[in-house]
């Protein structure tokens, strides 16, 4: 079995999913990311798109907007504005990510202060 | 058949009863309300303590944080920004976070400092207006259950003001929830950002791998550690009121029932009263009559 490391997945609302992984994917700002582990620490912009993580369990998807993604001792912490896990497919993901964004978008448009 | 003594009594009851039945409705509303603001605060503590983390470790990893949000600057317009309810019936909740803002504006401007006063929640607007206060900007409807979007639209604008330098520091005065039992209102430094403290000295830096580079990253992280902060403080602020509400309505109640109580025995004195009137007087006309 691969070695392992711990995931978490968090939003400013909840903690969307924590649990160990062998595997994760991400779409920072300067590309794709994979993470294996015992990977260096890093520390990258996350941007919108599809989180994909595999484990011992299968693997889970989820699509998630704007963040941070830090890679620290074998921990992978995900720092996001939201999220949505996705049923299986990395598509759907990316669907539930667009969704995310415009739903921000939206809401930045229309919450305009009242004075 | 009640004399009209006993009548304005029963009706002061009723009265009194039926404001009970509301003051023990808004008690019970309050009580479910804490329990969800609290759960609702617990389920954010670790974005929160999560970016805390990321920022003290970016702090070890670069040396030193600079950048212009944490940077202090001489300070000649302060931004009061005063979290408060929309509603009142929460007994000193409002008052004393808006006696604590009131005194700040003043030792400000005594000091020779522009105020800049933004509110959130009506009970402050409506205490700073009415005293002619230049109010910049104002929220309502975010205080009963804040949502993260709430906590952007302040901490951008907030934040907007800050960068054009309209204002060089903003205060917030806000209440703590310690306990179900104690509020206390205290004031938060929002900016300049002041930087989480690492919770235990990692003994080497780490050498982090930037992507795209660390100061890229402050730049974004550090909105998003304002916006985090600000929705733990507006939730923190939202219990509070819960709580505080909670605890004046359940005094509420208890003075209603010991009045009920009262004006019982007022009425049932009242009623035995007219009775014995009315025995010594057919009593007092009986022997009239027989006596004659």
């Amino acid at each position: 079995m691969a070695k392992s490391f711990q995931v978490d997945i968090v939003t400013p609302e909840a903690v969307i999913w924590s649990g160990e992984a062998e595997f994760l994917t991400a779409r920072t700002t300067e590309g794709d990311i994979g993470v294996l582990a015992d990977h260096e620490p890093t520390m990258a912009a996350l941007s919108t798109g599809a989180v994909k993580v595999e484990h011992a369990d299968g693997m889970t998807v989820a699509g998630i907007h704007g963040g941070f993604l830090q890679v620290y001792q074998n921990q992978v912490t995900l720092l996001t504005d939201a999220a949505e896990l996705t049923e299986g497919s990395v598509d759907a993901a990316r669907k539930a990510a667009a969704g995310l964004r415009e739903a921000a978008q939206a809401e930045d448009t229309e919450d305009e202060p009242t004075s | 058949m009640a004399s009209a003594e006993v009548r304005q009594i029963r009706r002061r009851i009723k009265s009194v009863e039926s404001t009970m039945k509301i003051t023990r409705a808004m008690e019970l509303i309050a009580t479910a309300r804490i329990g969800k603001a609290q759960q609702r605060v617990a389920k954010a503590k670790p974005y929160t303590l999560k970016m805390n983390e990321v920022i003290a470790n970016i702090a070890s990893a670069t040396g030193s944080l600079s950048h212009p949000l944490l940077e202090s600057r001489d300070v000649e317009t302060v931004g009061v920004l005063v979290v408060t309810s929309d509603r009142g019936l929460a007994g000193g909740y409002n008052a004393s976070v808006i006696r604590l803002a009131e005194q700040a504006v003043a030792a400000h401007r005594a000091a020779g400092r522009e105020v800049r006063i933004y509110t959130i929640g009506g009970k402050a607007l409506g205490y700073f207006r009415y005293r002619k206060y230049q109010i910049v900007h104002n929220w309502l409807g975010v205080t009963d259950t804040p949502t993260y979007a709430d906590a952007r639209s302040i901490a951008n604008t907030v934040l907007d003001e800050y960068a054009s330098g309209r204002v060089d520091a903003v205060e917030a005065y806000t209440t703590e929830y310690v306990s179900a039992l104690t509020q206390t209102a205290h004031m938060w430094p929002v900016l300049p950002i002041e930087p989480p403290e690492a919770e235990e000295e990692s003994s080497s830096p780490v050498a982090y791998e930037f992507e795209p580079s660390a100061e890229a990253i402050l730049d974004r992280l550090l909105p998003r550690y304002l916006e985090g902060t600000m929705f733990g403080v507006l939730l923190d602020a939202s219990a509070s009121e819960h709580a505080a509400r909670r605890r004046a309505m359940k005094a509420a109640t208890e003075n209603a029932e010991e009045l009920t109580r009262i004006l019982t025995r007022e009425a049932n004195q009242a009623r035995q009263a007219e009775i014995t009137t009315e025995i010594s007087e057919i009593v007092g006309g009986a022997e009239a009559l027989s006596g004659g």
